[in-house]
């Protein structure tokens, strides 16, 4: 086959040898042009790979993990008994994701109408969070249900960047039993994240706000755990790097009883009642009971309270958010004159022997101070002073004593200071005296207003913990208890951190102690006598010690002539019931306060009595097998 | 019409096969780790780039069998034949990305820019082969090839893909340099081009292209557009380090941090994974695949063997490099595949057939007219 049209070629060819030599020579340039660029990459090659790898293999793995951590589960609060009052189960926040939608504002409203919802209560927690980086989770709904769990699980290939959140919730096994003590948790707040150690809290956390989740924040919170997942360039993650478990907070065990505070909460609940129940270990400073009413719901905090709920607990008149057993002041009434006696007896003016005579009145200056029994008591001792509560009695201690000296021994019994309990705003209540009254008021101290603060009205203000605490010193002889609330913190080893110790502040003096006996006879006197205004309050097979007490709240003349149920509630009088028991040993001091409940011995006492009944149950119960046995033996031997 | 003697495999270009196994064993390799985990739907591409490869093996040997002197007769009706098929691909292409680039032959999609790239080799060796000029071109000789390169040039630019068409161009200077033209030559044409450049950013040049040039100047500029690209190819190769995370370790690949990843990009997942060691290995059996090239237009029996084997080195040795720099950040992302590397049949057969050029050349060597005859 002939190459048509191109017959010259080959001769062409070889006659140009030579210009073939030439072109050829200019391959070598082409050669050194490769070599150049050649070395251009493998210069950028080492820049990158060699020079700059460690920065790019940071770079990398920046690129691709992606670090969350995990909530530790908070420890548990425990009774006095060891049963469980707060745990944690698993709660479901819905969160997004912003980095991983491309149209958040397509997204929310297929949501908010999904679950028909608000679109505008999202918009709010959008915003709230727009400071944040993108990859952020930020929660939209706190603590769903299980449908709404199932329905966004199940459909979540239609919200990219909607995800569910799983974090440990509180569960409180009692409701909102010792709710003021426990007190609740709450995201944490901009200001509360300033002050704090940015290395375990950060936004969105849950700290405590109240209470011993506050109080006992340190403990209670763990550690938090972490994981680093893979992540693809949609930011999906692809697998699981490394898993660091959440360490659980430490267990706090209260003192406490559960079931006792079950009791003296749920007597206050009948009928509405406010106010506080406070019981104490008298040789320890145990707290068993610590009552305060209304209660907290305290499931309204979890995930969150709602505005409304909040505010219904802020408009309640009677005040649920305020815990009554440390942060509430009331006249203490006729369970001061124990601190009236007291400063008599050491200060010489009375001995158990001194007789006053109470006409119903005590004339002083041009005024007449009633006692609260209009007829008047008659020839009364100091036993039957404190049994009968005889105003007239200690108007006259008090009026040979002075209130400097009623404030000295208010102060040795706990009253006007703080206790030091471990909860929080409690209130140091006020025993007057003379030179408080020139500082407070500029004015000089009448004698007629040390008549008042003989029997606990006046400027006197305590605490119904403080009258508890009073209560336990003169049951126990004189020592001043730190009141305390914690019995044990363990680790999540079971190792003991903390454990309970007493701790005595302060001891009367020899002499004081000498005077208890006779304070301690007339109490008992209170509810075993025949005349004592607490008879209501026996328990048969428990010798109970203690005083009722009524606080004036206001003093107007309108309502002197009403029916107690005709005055308007708020200006009902302050019921009040301090007792011991048994009245031989003593263990446990009860004191409860009603507000506007009006009567000691009617209204606060019958609580009291509850709250022994249960203690004692046990005891109870075997006096009661075996006197049944004892009758019995009795019988079958009559009939032999 | 042809036999198979004894000579065949005498002067076959075993040194040249050898290096082609070679690069391309490892780039499919790469391939099959730059598309991990297969995924389940449809022939995963390392699978496919396999057939394809073989197929372009039977091709070479196939054009083994005829003398490349036959492309001087059979140079102009490809031509015909390539630029119609750019006319297709205008009025019926498939279109993917804004651009009109693929005929779809059922079996596989056809993209005619990339034999367009060879068929211009083959046509200016032919062109500057027989108009031999010992005193370089004239402004006159150059009107022919000017228009010869033009026409599939702006064919392709409507696609459009600047990134081919400027290939096109940079194949044209590099053969027309090779074949020596006069200095007043030279001063035209960079007149002329330089106007054209001005020309084409001001009316021609779309917005992306015009951006994927700026944000090669500032990247950080565009994190998640252009600049994101080479920024995350940058990771990749660095991250790589000495010796590289291992064979289907890589991250930035496997996590689609890298766009394009079997594609343009397929050497960041090779820098990746088997770090500069690997890298140096690989270009280095690439670039010596290219002096081979070199070596076999330094021994070419004739002029037009000379200027289709430079040619064809040209060819691919251009877009390696812009590929290269490209991906290690030199250059803007202009969609120029890495030869035998990238995923791609047009591309990946075009190398091939290009590769067995150079072999027919190499087998040929010695023989004159005579042995012409002989082979017939």
């Amino acid at each position: 086959m002939k190459w048509s049209g191109y017959k010259n070629l080959e001769e062409l060819n070889e006659h140009d040898e030579a210009d073939l030599d030439l072109l050829k020579r200019r391959i070598t340039f082409a050669g050194l042009v490769i070599i150049f660029f050649a070395a251009i990459i493998f210069a950028r090659l080492w820049f990158l790979q060699i020079h700059k790898g460690e920065e790019y293999r940071d770079r990398a793995d920046n690129n691709r993990v992606r670090m969350r951590a995990i909530a530790a589960p908070r420890g548990n609060i425990l009774d006095a008994r060891g049963r469980e009052m707060v745990t944690n189960r698993p709660s479901f926040n819905v969160v997004l994701v912003r980095e991983d939608s491309n149209d958040v504002d397509k997204l929310l409203k297929k949501l908010a109408s999904a679950l028909d919802l608000e679109i505008s209560s999202l918009w709010e927690k959008l915003r709230e969070a727009s400071s944040k980086p993108r990859h952020i989770p930020v929660r939209l709904l706190e603590d769903v249900d299980w449908e709404t769990l199932a329905y966004v699980e199940n459909h979540n290939q239609e919200f990219p960047g909607i995800r569910i959140e799983t974090i440990p919730a509180r569960v409180y096994h009692y409701k909102d039993l010792a709710a003021h003590a426990i007190g609740y948790l709450g995201e944490i707040s901009k200001k509360e994240l300033a002050a704090r150690n940015s290395d375990i809290y950060t936004g969105g956390d849950l700290i405590g706000k109240m209470g011993l989740e506050r109080l006992r924040e340190a403990d209670l919170r763990g550690e938090k755990g972490s994981s680093s997942s893979e992540v693809n360039a949609r930011g999906f993650e692809q697998q699981l790097l490394k898993n660091i478990e959440p360490l659980p907070g430490n267990d706090i065990q209260l003192t406490i009883d559960a079931e006792l505070q079950k009791v003296a909460e749920d007597l206050m609940d009948e009928g509405g009642k406010a106010g506080a129940v406070v019981a104490m270990e008298v040789k320890t400073g145990r707290m068993l009971v610590l009552a305060s009413n209304p209660v907290l719901p305290l499931n309204q905090f979890v995930g969150g309270i709602s505005h409304k709920n909040w505010n219904a607990l802020l408009d309640n008149p009677k005040h649920p958010l305020i815990n009554k057993v440390v942060q509430a002041m009331y006249p203490p009434g006729s369970t001061y004159k124990m601190i009236t006696a007291m400063a008599g007896l050491s200060a010489g003016v009375i001995d158990a022997d001194t007789v006053f005579y109470c006409p119903g009145h005590f004339k002083f200056g041009n005024r007449r101070y009633h006692c609260w029994k209009r007829t008047g008591h008659g020839a009364v001792n100091l036993k039957r002073a404190i049994s009968e509560s005889c105003d007239v009695y200690f108007y006259q201690v008090g009026l040979r004593v002075g209130v400097d000296r009623l404030a000295a021994m208010a102060n040795k019994f706990g009253l006007g200071h703080k206790s030091g309990i471990e909860l929080e705003n409690e209130k140091a209540g006020l025993t007057p005296t003379k030179a408080w009254k020139q500082k407070r008021y500029s004015k000089k101290w009448q004698d007629g207003e040390t008549l008042s603060v003989a029997i606990g009205q006046g400027f006197n203000l305590v605490t119904p913990l403080q009258i508890c605490q009073m209560t336990a010193t003169i049951a126990n002889g004189g020592r001043q208890y730190l009141p305390q609330i914690i019995e044990k913190v363990t680790d999540p080893d079971g190792k003991t951190l903390e454990r309970f110790k007493p701790v005595v502040m302060t001891e009367l003096s020899k002499n004081e102690r000498s005077f208890l006996e006779q304070i301690r006879e007339g109490m008992e006197e209170v509810v075993e006598g025949r005349h004592g205004t607490a008879r209501k309050v026996r328990i048969k097979g428990i010798n109970i010690a203690g005083k009722t007490g009524t606080a004036q709240v206001v003093r107007l003349k309108q309502y002197k002539h009403l029916k107690e149920e005709d005055i308007p509630y708020k200006y009902r009088d302050h019921a009040w019931f301090t007792c011991y028991a048994p009245a031989e040993d003593p263990e446990i001091a009860v004191t409860v306060l009603v507000e506007h409940g009006l009567h000691g011995g009617s209204v606060a006492g019958p609580v009291a009595r509850a709250l022994l009944e249960s203690y004692f149950a046990e005891r109870l119960q075997k006096a009661a097998e075996e006197e049944n046995a004892q009758e019995k033996a009795e019988t079958t031997g009559q009939e032999r | 019409m042809f036999r198979i003697d004894r000579r065949f495999f005498q002067y076959f270009d075993w040194v040249l096969l050898v290096l082609l196994l070679c690069v391309s064993g490892m780039a499919l390799m790469n391939l099959y780790s730059a598309s991990y985990p297969p995924s389940p739907w449809g022939i995963p591409p390392f699978l496919k780039q396999c057939y394809l490869f073989l197929f372009g093996l039977m091709g070479i040997l196939f054009i083994l069998c005829f003398d490349y002197k036959i492309l001087h007769f059979w140079n102009y009706p490809f031509y015909i034949f390539i630029i119609f098929l750019l006319v297709l691909v205008l009025v019926m292409g498939n279109s993917a990305g804004g651009a009109q680039r693929w005929i779809n032959l059922g079996l596989f999609k056809l993209q005619p820019s990339e034999p367009a790239k060879l068929m211009l080799v083959v046509t200016l060796a032919s062109y500057y082969s027989r108009k031999e000029q010992s005193d370089g071109y004239g402004v006159k000789e150059m009107v022919t090839p000017v228009l010869l390169t033009l026409l599939p040039f702006l064919l392709i630019l409507k696609q459009p893909d600047l990134g081919t068409a400027l290939m096109l161009g940079i194949i044209f200077v590099s053969m027309t340099v090779f074949a020596k033209v006069r200095w007043q030559t030279y001063g035209l044409g960079i007149i002329l081009g330089s106007a054209a450049g001005v020309f084409a950013w001001f009316y021609l040049l779309r917005d992306y292209q015009k951006r994927r040039i700026e944000t090669l100047l500032n990247p950080a500029k565009d994190p998640m557009g252009q600049g994101y690209q080479i920024l995350q190819s940058k990771i990749a190769v660095g991250s790589g380090g000495v010796s590289g995370k291992g064979y289907l370790e890589g991250t930035q690949g496997h996590l689609h941090f890298l766009p394009e990843r079997h594609t343009d990009f397929a050497f960041s997942v090779w820098g990746e994974e088997w770090g500069f060691a690997g890298s140096l290995f690989f270009l280095g059996t690439y670039f010596l695949m290219l002096f081979w090239g070199l070596y076999v237009a330094m021994t070419a029996r004739d002029r037009f063997g000379v200027f289709l084997s430079f040619g064809v080195v040209m060819l691919i040795f251009w877009q390696a490099v812009i590929n290269l720099l490209m991906i290690l950040g030199f250059l803007p992302v202009v969609g120029i595949p890495l030869p035998l590397v990238s995923y791609g049949g047009s591309s990946l057969l075009t190398t091939l057939l290009g590769l067995g050029i150079l072999m027919n050349v190499r087998m040929r060597r010695f023989q004159t007219g005579q042995n012409i005859e002989k082979m017939k």
